[in-house]
C-alpha cells in the first residue's frame, strides 16, 4: 500500500473526505484485506482512546492553587484604558462607502461636464479616439447628443503618419 | 465560606457573567470547577507536573484577562481548555527550539517507520478495566514525541479537525495526516507491547 493510501484510508475513517472520495476509498478497501487490516487498526487506536483521556487532579490543595493564580492577577498591572475610540471607529466604519461616494460624485461631475462638451455646438470637441485592438486599424468616434448621432471612422493604420523607422536591433526582435 | 456554598450554586453561565463583571469570588468558583481537567491537559501535553501547574495557573490568568472575550460560543471549559493548548504549544515549541532533536523524532519526521511496524490484529484493550486502559493510555502518550502526542490529543481528545490543529501546530494538514498516522500506528503498538509484557512470565 502507498503512504498516500495509507493517509486516505485514516482520512476516510475520520469523516475528512468528501462524499466521492469516501466512495471511492469505501470500494476499494472492500477489496483489499490489507486495508481492512490497517483499518481495523486504526479504528481500535480510535476507539481506545476516546473518551479515555487520562485523568489527573491538581496536586495541591483548592486555596494554594488560587492563591498564585490571584496574586498574578492582582500584580499585573490595570490594562491602559484606550483613549475613546467611538469617534475613530464611527469614522472607520463610514470611511468606505464615504471614499466610495466620493468618487462616484467625482465620476458624476466630470462624466457631466463631458457631456456638456458633447452637447456644445463646436462638432469638432466630440471628435474623440477609441482604442482600437488591431495594430493595423484606427478608429474614431463622432457622437452628438443633440442631433442624436453616433459615428465611428475605421481607417488602416497605413494613413496614420509613419512612425520612425525601427532600428535593427528591435527588427531582430519582431523576427524573433 | 457562605459566599464559597452561594457560589457553587450557579451554573457556568452565571459564574462568567459575575467574572465577567469584575467579580473575582465567581472566578475563582469557575477555577475550582474545572482545574483538574485544565491541569490534566496541561499534563497530558507536557508530560511534567511542575510544567503543568505553571502553564495551567498562567492559563487562568489568561483567561481571566481576556474574559470579557469570552462569548460564550462553546462551553467555558472548551474556551479555557483552548488557551491552555496554546500556552503548552508555546512552550513545547520554545523547548523544542533549545533541545537537539533525538534520532527518532528525525525518523518519524522523516516518514516510513510506522511502515516497518507490524498491523495489529488483536484488540489490546480488550477486557481492560476503564481505569487500567487510562494507565495506559498515558504510558503510551509519555513514549511518543510532542508532536505525535499532540496531534493524537488535538484529534482525539478535543476532536479538533485536520485543519484546525494545523492551524494550532503551524504546519500543513499533510503533516497533520502523517503526524497522526504515526501517533496511532505507534499508540496501537505500544498497548500490544503492554499486553504482551503482561502476559509473559
Amino acid at each position: 500500500m502507498k503512504p498516500e493510501q495509507e493517509l486516505e484510508l485514516q482520512a476516510y475513517l475520520d469523516g475528512e473526505l468528501s462524499e466521492r472520495a469516501a466512495r471511492r476509498v469505501a470500494d476499494w478497501m472492500a477489496m483489499d484485506p490489507e486495508a481492512q487490516a490497517l483499518a481495523a487498526e486504526l479504528r481500535m487506536t480510535k476507539t481506545a482512546l476516546a473518551g479515555n483521556d487520562p485523568e489527573l487532579a491538581v496536586p495541591e490543595s483548592r486555596d494554594f492553587y488560587w492563591s498564585k493564580i490571584r496574586r498574578v492577577i492582582e500584580s499585573a498591572p490595570p490594562a491602559e484604558p484606550n483613549p475613546d475610540p467611538g469617534w475613530l471607529v464611527a469614522w472607520r466604519k463610514y470611511l468606505v462607502p464615504l471614499s466610495s461616494l466620493a468618487l462616484v460624485a467625482i465620476l458624476a461631475i466630470g462624466i457631466a461636464r463631458f457631456s456638456g462638451i458633447t452637447g456644445s455646438r463646436d462638432p469638432w470637441m466630440n471628435l474623440t479616439e477609441v482604442e482600437s485592438l488591431s495594430e493595423h486599424i484606427a478608429s474614431h468616434t463622432f457622437r452628438s447628443r443633440s442631433e442624436n448621432v453616433f459615428v465611428v471612422w475605421i481607417s488602416p493604420q497605413d494613413q496614420v503618419p509613419e512612425e520612425t523607422p525601427a532600428t535593427e536591433e528591435e527588427d531582430d526582435i519582431v523576427i524573433q | 465560606m457562605a459566599l464559597q456554598q452561594n457560589k457553587s450554586a450557579l451554573n457556568d453561565e452565571k459564574l462568567v457573567r459575575s467574572a465577567q463583571r469584575g467579580d473575582m469570588d465567581a472566578f475563582e468558583e469557575l477555577v475550582a470547577r474545572h482545574r483538574d481537567k485544565i491541569y490534566a491537559r496541561a499534563f497530558s501535553m507536557m508530560r511534567s507536573e511542575d510544567e503543568a501547574l505553571d502553564v495551567s495557573q498562567e492559563a487562568w490568568v489568561k483567561g481571566w484577562q481576556r474574559l470579557k472575550q469570552f462569548q460564550g460560543e462553546s462551553s467555558f471549559v472548551t474556551w479555557m481548555t483552548r488557551i491552555v493548548i496554546n500556552l503548552c504549544l508555546d512552550q513545547l515549541r520554545k523547548q523544542k527550539r533549545q533541545k537537539a532533536e533525538s534520532i527518532e523524532q528525525l525518523a518519524e519526521d522523516a516518514g516510513g517507520v510506522e511502515r516497518q511496524m507490524p498491523v495489529v490484529t488483536t484488540n489490546p484493550t480488550e477486557g481492560l478495566e476503564r481505569r487500567e486502559l487510562r494507565a495506559r493510555i498515558d504510558r503510551a502518550l509519555n513514549q511518543l514525541s510532542y508532536e505525535h502526542r499532540t496531534v493524537l490529543i488535538l484529534h482525539e481528545f478535543e476532536e479538533l479537525e485536520y485543519k484546525e490543529i494545523a492551524k494550532r501546530m503551524q504546519c500543513s494538514i499533510g503533516t497533520v495526516m502523517s503526524r497522526l498516522f504515526y501517533a496511532r500506528r505507534r499508540m496501537a503498538n505500544l498497548l500490544a507491547s503492554f499486553k504482551r509484557d503482561e502476559l509473559s512470565p
